[in-house]
C-alpha cells in the first residue's frame, strides 16, 4: 500500500500530488516537467514535500504535520533511476549484493544467486556493466533493488533510453517481474503506449497536478479533462450545445459545425459541454457508402500523416471550408486507407458512434 | 571504417597509428605538423638531457651520491615531500568533497582562493608564511609561548610545500568527487547504506583516480618548491635544505654534486609521472 498527498513549491510552479495505490503497478504519466519525478524521489525520500504525508505498507515515512521523515535510508524503497545507477567499479553480483551489508554472508549469496536467477542474469556475475546491454543493465538495477525486498519499487523513466525493439521485450519483462514481487510499483513515463501497456493504475500529470488518478480505461476512454483527454491522445475535443430531444434516448450536440447524437449520461446535463471522441473511434466509409446511421457525416479530407501502420487524417466535415482548420482527427489503420483508396478519394463520410463520445462539462 | 551494421565507427586515435592513419604517407599536413610539434618539444627535452648527458660524462658519480650535501638533501626532500602529500590529502579531501558537492555563499571566492597559491610567485608564498607564521609574524609570538618555532625548520619546509602544493590536489580531488554521478549516491542510499559508507563504497573509489593524479602533481611541485622554502626554511644542509636548494648551493661550489641532483629530480619525476600514466591506463581507467 502507498499512500502519497504532498504539496511541493518548485520553480516552475506548485507541485500537487495525492494518489493512493495498493500492489499495483501504477504509471506517472504526463509531459516533460510536469511534477512526476519530482514526486517519485519524494516518495523515495531524495526529496523533501513542504506539506503532507506520505505513508509505505501503512507506515507514515513522511508526514509534515507530525514532523516524521524518515530518511531514504530506512524507508526500504527500491529505487532505479532513469540511467539504472549501476556502480560502474562493481561486478554483477557485487552490484546486486550492495544493499545485504548486515546480512549473513552465506544467506547473502544464495539470495543474490536466486535474485540474478529469477532476472536470468547468471553466469554474467563477474561482468561489469560497461560489458552489458541495455536490458541486462536494467535487469541488473531491478535486482539490486529487490534483492533488499523493498516495500515499493520505485522506476524513473526506466525504458526512455532504449530503442524500440528493445523496449517492447523489456516491458514484457517488467511486467513479469511484477506479477511475481506483487508490491506497489511506480513506472515514470511520458510515453503515450507505454503507460496504458503497463498501467494497472495510470496517474496523470501536468504542470505540477494531478489531473486525473484511475485504471487505464477510465483514463483513456474518460478523461476527466479536457488537458487529460489531449495528453491521452484523445485529440477531438469539441465545444457543443446540449439539446436533450433526440432519437431513442440520445441527446443531441450541436457543435459549431455539425450535429452529433450521443447517448444520454445518468445525471442531468449541462446545457454546454465539451465532446471529446478518440481519433481511432471514428469509422472512415465511401461517401457513397448506403445507410444512414446516426453520426454519419459527409467530410473532405485535408491533410493526413502516416506512420507505416496507421494513417492519421485531418477532415473537414462538408460543407469544407479550405481556409478553417480541420473539424476532426481520424485514425484509420494502413490496409483500410488502402481498401477505401483515401489517397486518391478525397471524400469519405466520418461515423461516430454515440457510446465513442465522452461528454464533459464545458470549461 | 564501417561497423557490423553499416554505421560508421569513429577510431579512436590510440591503439596505435594503424587506425588513424589513413593510408598514403607522406602526407604535407602532417608532416607539416610534426615538424612545428618537434620544435618545443625539443626546446623541452634537449636541456633535460644535457643535464643528464654532463652528470654521466663527469664520471664518478659514486663518490657524488655519497657525499653529505647530496645524501642529506636527498633524505629531506624524500621525507618533507611526503608529509606535504599526507597532510595534502588528508586536509584536502575533505575541502574538495565539500566544493564539489555542496552550494554555498563565498563558494566561488573559496574556490578562487585555492587558485591562488598555483598562479602566485613562490617567493610571495615564503613572504606570507613568514609574515604569518614568523617569529614577528602574525601567529609567532602566540606560538613562541608555547615553545613553538616554526620558521627556519623541518616543518618550516614542510608548510611551505604545502602552501604551494596543496591546491593541485585539492583542486584535482574537486574535479574527481564531481564528476561521480550523485545518482549513484542515491542508489546507495536508497539501499540502506549511510552517508559514510556511500562515500567509502561508491563515491572515493570512483574518484579516486582524479585522487591519485592530484597526489601525483601535488608531490611533483612539493618536490620542486625552492622560493618559499628558501625565504620562509631558510636553507641549512640536513634541515631545511631539499634537493632544489642543495643545486642552487652546489652550482656554485661543486658542480658535480649539482648535476647528481638534478639528475636524480629528472629521472624521478618522469619516472613517477610515467608509472602514474600506465597505472592509470591499466587498472584505474576501466572503473573511471
Amino acid at each position: 500500500m502507498l499512500e502519497v498527498a504532498i504539496r511541493k513549491r518548485l520553480r516552475e510552479f506548485q507541485l500537487a500530488a495525492a494518489f493512493s495505490a495498493g500492489n499495483e503497478l501504477v504509471v506517472f504519466f504526463g509531459p516533460s516537467g510536469a511534477g512526476k519525478t519530482v514526486t517519485l524521489r519524494c516518495i523515495a525520500g531524495l526529496l523533501r514535500p513542504d506539506a503532507g504525508y506520505i505513508a509505505l505498507a501503512g507506515q507514515a515515512v513522511f508526514d509534515a504535520a507530525h514532523g516524521i521523515d524518515v530518511p531514504v535510508q530506512r524507508r526500504r524503497v527500491g529505487y532505479v533511476p532513469q540511467h539504472y545507477g549501476l556502480f560502474p567499479h562493481l561486478t554483477v553480483a557485487e552490484n546486486v549484493a550492495y544493499g545485504l551489508r548486515g546480512v549473513p554472508r552465506a544467506e547473502a549469496r544464495a539470495r543474490v544467486a536466486a535474485m540474478l536467477a529469477r532476472l536470468e542474469l547468471t553466469g554474467l556475475e563477474r561482468r561489469r556493466p560497461r560489458e552489458l546491454s541495455g536490458g541486462q543493465q536494467q535487469r541488473v538495477a531491478l535486482a539490486r533493488a529487490l534483492v533488499t525486498r523493498p516495500q515499493v519499487l520505485l522506476l524513473d523513466e526506466p525504458l526512455s533510453a532504449l530503442d524500440a525493439g528493445l523496449r517492447a521485450r523489456l516491458r514484457r519483462d517488467l511486467l513479469q517481474v511484477h506479477r511475481q514481487i506483487r508490491i506497489p510499483t511506480v513506472l515514470v513515463s511520458h510515453d503515450l503506449a507505454e503507460a496504458y501497456m503497463l498501467g494497472e493504475r495510470i496517474v496523470v500529470f501536468d504542470r505540477g497536478q494531478v489531473l486525473q488518478v484511475g485504471s487505464r480505461e477510465e483514463v483513456w476512454y474518460r478523461p476527466a479533462s479536457a488537458r487529460v483527454a489531449r495528453l491521452v491522445g484523445a485529440t477531438n475535443v469539441l465545444p457543443a450545445d446540449v439539446a436533450p430531444e433526440g432519437p431513442d434516448g440520445l441527446v443531441t450536440l450541436r457543435t459549431p459545425r455539425f450535429a452529433l447524437h450521443a447517448r444520454a449520461p445518468a445525471g442531468p446535463l449541462p446545457p454546454r459541454v465539451e465532446v471529446v471522441v478518440r481519433p481511432e473511434a471514428i469509422r472512415v466509409e465511401r461517401a457513397e457508402a448506403p445507410g444512414a446511421p446516426s453520426n454519419r457525416l459527409p467530410a473532405r479530407i485535408v491533410d493526413e500523416i502516416a506512420t507505416g501502420a496507421y494513417y492519421t487524417l485531418y477532415c473537414q466535415v462538408e460543407p469544407a471550408q479550405p481556409a478553417a482548420p480541420p473539424d476532426l482527427e481520424v485514425l484509420v489503420p494502413a490496409p483500410h486507407y488502402v481498401a477505401l483508396d483515401l489517397a486518391h478519394t478525397r471524400a469519405c463520410a466520418l461515423v461516430i458512434p454515440p457510446e465513442a463520445i465522452h461528454l464533459l462539462p464545458a470549461a | 571504417m564501417v561497423g557490423p551494421e553499416g554505421m560508421r565507427v569513429v577510431a579512436v586515435p590510440r591503439e596505435g597509428a594503424a587506425e588513424w592513419t589513413r593510408p598514403g604517407w607522406p602526407r604535407p599536413g602532417l608532416t607539416l605538423l610534426l615538424a612545428y610539434s618537434a620544435v618545443l618539444l625539443l626546446f623541452l627535452l634537449v636541456p633535460l638531457g644535457a643535464v643528464l648527458w654532463r652528470a654521466l660524462s663527469a664520471g664518478d658519480l659514486g663518490r657524488y651520491l655519497t657525499s653529505p650535501i647530496v645524501v642529506d638533501a636527498l633524505r629531506l626532500s624524500l621525507l618533507t615531500t611526503l608529509l606535504t602529500l599526507v597532510v595534502a590529502v588528508v586536509l584536502g579531501t575533505p575541502i574538495a568533497y565539500l566544493l564539489a558537492r555542496y552550494q554555498f555563499p563565498g563558494r566561488a571566492l573559496i574556490d578562487t582562493a585555492l587558485d591562488l597559491p598555483m598562479v602566485l610567485p613562490p617567493a610571495v608564498a615564503g613572504v606570507a608564511l613568514l609574515l604569518t607564521f614568523g617569529r614577528r609574524g602574525l601567529l609567532g609570538p602566540t606560538l613562541s609561548a608555547f615553545g613553538i618555532e616554526i620558521s627556519f625548520t623541518t616543518a618550516a619546509v614542510v608548510l611551505a610545500q604545502l602552501f604551494v602544493a596543496a591546491p593541485f590536489y585539492v583542486k584535482a580531488a574537486q574535479a574527481g568527487f564531481a564528476a561521480v554521478d550523485r545518482e549513484l549516491e542515491h542508489v546507495s542510499a536508497s539501499l540502506g547504506v549511510s552517508a559514510l559508507g556511500t562515500f567509502w563504497r561508491v563515491t572515493l573509489p570512483l574518484a579516486l583516480p582524479a585522487l591519485l593524479g592530484g597526489a601525483v602533481m601535488t608531490w611533483a611541485r612539493a618536490l620542486g618548491e625552492f622560493g618559499a622554502t628558501i625565504l620562509f626554511a631558510g636553507n641549512f644542509q640536513g634541515r631545511t635544505q631539499t634537493m632544489p636548494l642543495a643545486i642552487y648551493v652546489a652550482m656554485e661550489r661543486d658542480l658535480g654534486a649539482a648535476l647528481v641532483l638534478a639528475s636524480i629530480l629528472v629521472v624521478a619525476s618522469f619516472l613517477v609521472l610515467l608509472g602514474f600514466k600506465l597505472l592509470a591506463r591499466a587498472r584505474l581507467a576501466p572503473v573511471a
